[in-house]
């Protein structure tokens, strides 16, 4: 599984990069008016209907930002645990815990694809 | 003197290393003297644990576009739900985290280029930062206002 994990380094490098920059871009609003605007009743009641979100998530351009704000983190994640995991002592582990988390990126991206597509 | 920890102690930070030894005789890596607790490493290791915040931002995304799948019902659940004290907690400190993240990383992000790619060179860094930061202003206040609907 190590092995593995060197073989595929440069990709998961590539997905590590584009999350980061996707990331950045993206999660600090989602967070902000999703995560705490709304819910602590800073936005009207339109905001988070479902209605007006349902559209923007199915404008073409909506579906994009969602698959990339799904898909691209995730590796970031997967990722940076990885990497701390192994600088505090876990590297006899590594192949265990970098399968898991990378298995959750792989997953979590592949559920985000199908999700949006079903929108 | 600082104290060094015994080498069965100190782990292994070689997760690149080769699986067979290669012509190159070299020293096992190891971890420096007093790791992680003083020095940048903190704000190192830091750094890696914020990567976290995007994983389960991320899953948080997907659970929401699920419940736009799932219908109307589904989607005033999700979003009662993230009414739950425990959540706005999280949200607040994966906001503080991930805009963290991303300054350090923008700050970062300079050092990182090559001195050329082919006949052309990057940009000055105070250029790369200027983009990197102006970009990650305007995407997210862009991106706020929509959600916000003060926009569309």
């Amino acid at each position: 599984m190590k092995a593995l994990l060197v073989r595929l380094e440069p990709v998961i490098w590539m997905l590590f990069g584009a999350g980061m920059m996707v990331g950045a871009f993206l999660l600090p609003a989602f967070i902000l008016v999703v995560g705490l605007a709304g819910p602590l009743g800073w936005t009207g009641a339109e905001a988070l209907s479902y209605q007006r979100m349902h559209g923007l998530a199915t404008h073409p351009v909506g579906r994009l930002v969602l698959l990339a704000a799904i898909a691209l983190p995730l590796w970031v994640g997967a990722h940076q645990l990885r990497h701390v995991w192994i600088d505090l002592g876990g590297l006899k582990t590594d192949g265990l815990v970098g399968s898991l988390l990378y298995g959750t990126a792989l997953v979590g991206g592949l559920l985000g694809v199908v999700a949006v597509s079903r929108l | 003197m600082p104290e060094l920890q015994p080498p069965h102690l100190r782990p292994r930070l070689d997760a690149m290393k080769s699986s067979r030894p290669g012509p190159t005789r070299t020293a096992d890596p190891r971890p420096p003297d007093h790791f992680p607790a003083r020095g940048n490493y903190p704000v190192y290791l830091l750094f890696g644990v914020c990567g976290g915040f995007l994983l389960l931002t991320s899953l948080l995304v997907l659970r929401g576009v699920w419940a736009l799948v799932g219908g109307e019902a589904a989607w005033n659940a999700f979003v009662a739900s993230l009414s739950h004290p425990l959540y706005i907690g999280y949200h607040a400190l994966a906001l503080l985290g991930v805009v963290w993240f991303s300054l350090r990383f923008f700050s970062i992000f300079p050092k990182t280029q090559p001195a050329r790619i082919g006949p052309v060179k990057p940009p000055p860094a105070p250029v790369i930062l200027a983009i990197l930061n102006g970009g990650f202003a305007v995407a997210n206040a862009l991106l706020a206002l929509i959600l916000w609907g003060e926009l569309l």
